[in-house]
């Protein structure tokens, strides 16, 4: 039987969340039509335009209920993509290829434009690390358990870590606590559990999740069309964000 | 003066097109200290004469040209950065203009995604205008029939 592929974008907590995820769905239907996209939000932003999408799964106001949505998926191959994403590209049809043998996939983080990310290097247990991957977009196939497993412990870990009932020994935490990469990061890197999920990174990295930062502070494009482009500034603009 | 034994840095270059001032960096020692100074000189001056005498000519000028090549080259890519600065935020602010206007109630009600999709893909304010009116007008005309 051939596996269920789809798009997953979730809107929670913030009302303009609601909107750009419904913005990301419909970019994502104009370049690929047949496409298969679930939207997770909270029944109380629905206002109609929810009808663009195949799947509709109900979250909690959760600052970070993307996990919960990732782990919820209908799919057996799931693209995750941040709401204040936008398509640009008929390639997005092709991104279930990409995973090529892999469980996961994400957009590297790359050390040349560290200058851009929120935060850098970090300690964990005095040893100086980084964040890899950047979680903004993520290919993954829960026909692995394993994977269903990793999204679980990515929801359930970041919600004791937001709550501050988990604290790792990392440095600044103070910088970290709240990012749901720092669950990423320590997950792949310091969990037996998963030290054998196959997870790499996009080939063509920045077609698949380019920020505007890349082009204005360091002039860098893909190879090819941009298939997706994140912006943040509207998210940023909802002042109802606590 | 001439006294003190300098030595020249190898990075000298003419200030002007006319080889009359010279930028030059010396090095010399005063008791146990190492002491750099950064020179203007014009033609005639002594320690114009050592440096030229030192470095040579052709190497200032061959300095000279690599580093008018090299500041050209920064300030094209400095350039480059402040247009890609400008056309980022212009990009943004139409992403923020479109998804204020997909927030038009009967933009929002309408179902009419060929336009919607047209006015997603607007490249200026004016043609993501064009399209709101558009789908407004086909809403219009659909709730009147």
């Amino acid at each position: 039987m051939k596996p269920s592929k789809g798009y997953l974008v979730v809107a929670s907590k913030k009302p303009n969340f609601y909107s750009l995820a419904i913005n990301c769905i419909e970019s994502i239907k104009d370049y690929y039509p047949d496409a298969k996209c679930c939207l997770v939000t909270e029944e109380k932003f629905l206002d109609g335009r929810e009808y663009v999408a195949d799947d509709l799964i109900f979250c909690d106001d959760h600052y970070r209920a993307k996990l919960w949505g990732m782990a919820n998926s209908p799919y057996d191959i799931t693209m995750y993509i941040d709401a204040d994403a936008e398509i640009e590209h008929e390639d997005i049809a092709t991104v279930f290829d990409e995973l090529d043998g892999n469980d996961m996939m994400f957009h590297e983080l790359d050390k040349k434009y560290n200058k851009v990310y929120a935060v850098k290097y970090f300690t964990y247990e005095n040893v100086k690390e980084y964040y890899t991957y950047c979680g903004g977009v993520c290919l993954y196939d829960m026909r692995n358990p394993l994977v269903k497993d990793f999204m679980n412990d990515w929801n359930d870990l970041f919600r004791k870590q937001y709550s501050r009932e988990l604290i790792l020994p990392m440095d600044p935490w103070q910088l970290l606590w709240n990012f749901d990469q720092t669950t990423l990061w320590y997950l792949l890197n310091k969990v037996d559990k998963y030290k054998n999920i196959k997870v790499d990174s996009f080939k063509d990295n920045l077609r698949w999740n380019y920020f505007p930062h890349y082009e204005r502070f360091f002039n860098v494009f893909p190879k090819d069309p941009i298939i997706i482009r994140h912006y943040s500034s509207y998210a940023q603009k909802d002042k109802s964000y606590a | 003066m001439t006294d003190v034994k300098r030595t020249w840095l190898k990075n000298a270059f003419w200030e002007t097109p006319t080889k009359e001032l010279l930028n030059a960096i010396s090095e010399h020692k005063e008791g146990f200290k190492d002491v750099r100074q950064v020179h203007k000189l014009k033609r005639g001056d002594p320690l114009f004469d050592e440096c030229v005498e030192e470095l040579t000519l052709e190497f200032i000028d061959k300095n000279t040209d690599d580093r008018v090549n090299r500041k050209f080259k920064e300030q094209e890519q400095q350039r480059q950065l402040e247009i890609n600065k400008r056309k980022a935020q212009k990009l943004e602010e139409l992403f923020n203009y479109k998804l204020e206007t997909f927030e038009i109630e009967d933009i929002k009600e309408s179902k009419n995604r060929i336009l919607k999709s047209k006015l997603r893909r607007s490249k200026s304010i004016p043609e993501v205008n064009l399209y709101a009116i558009m789908i407004i007008q086909d809403k219009l005309e659909n709730e009147t029939e």
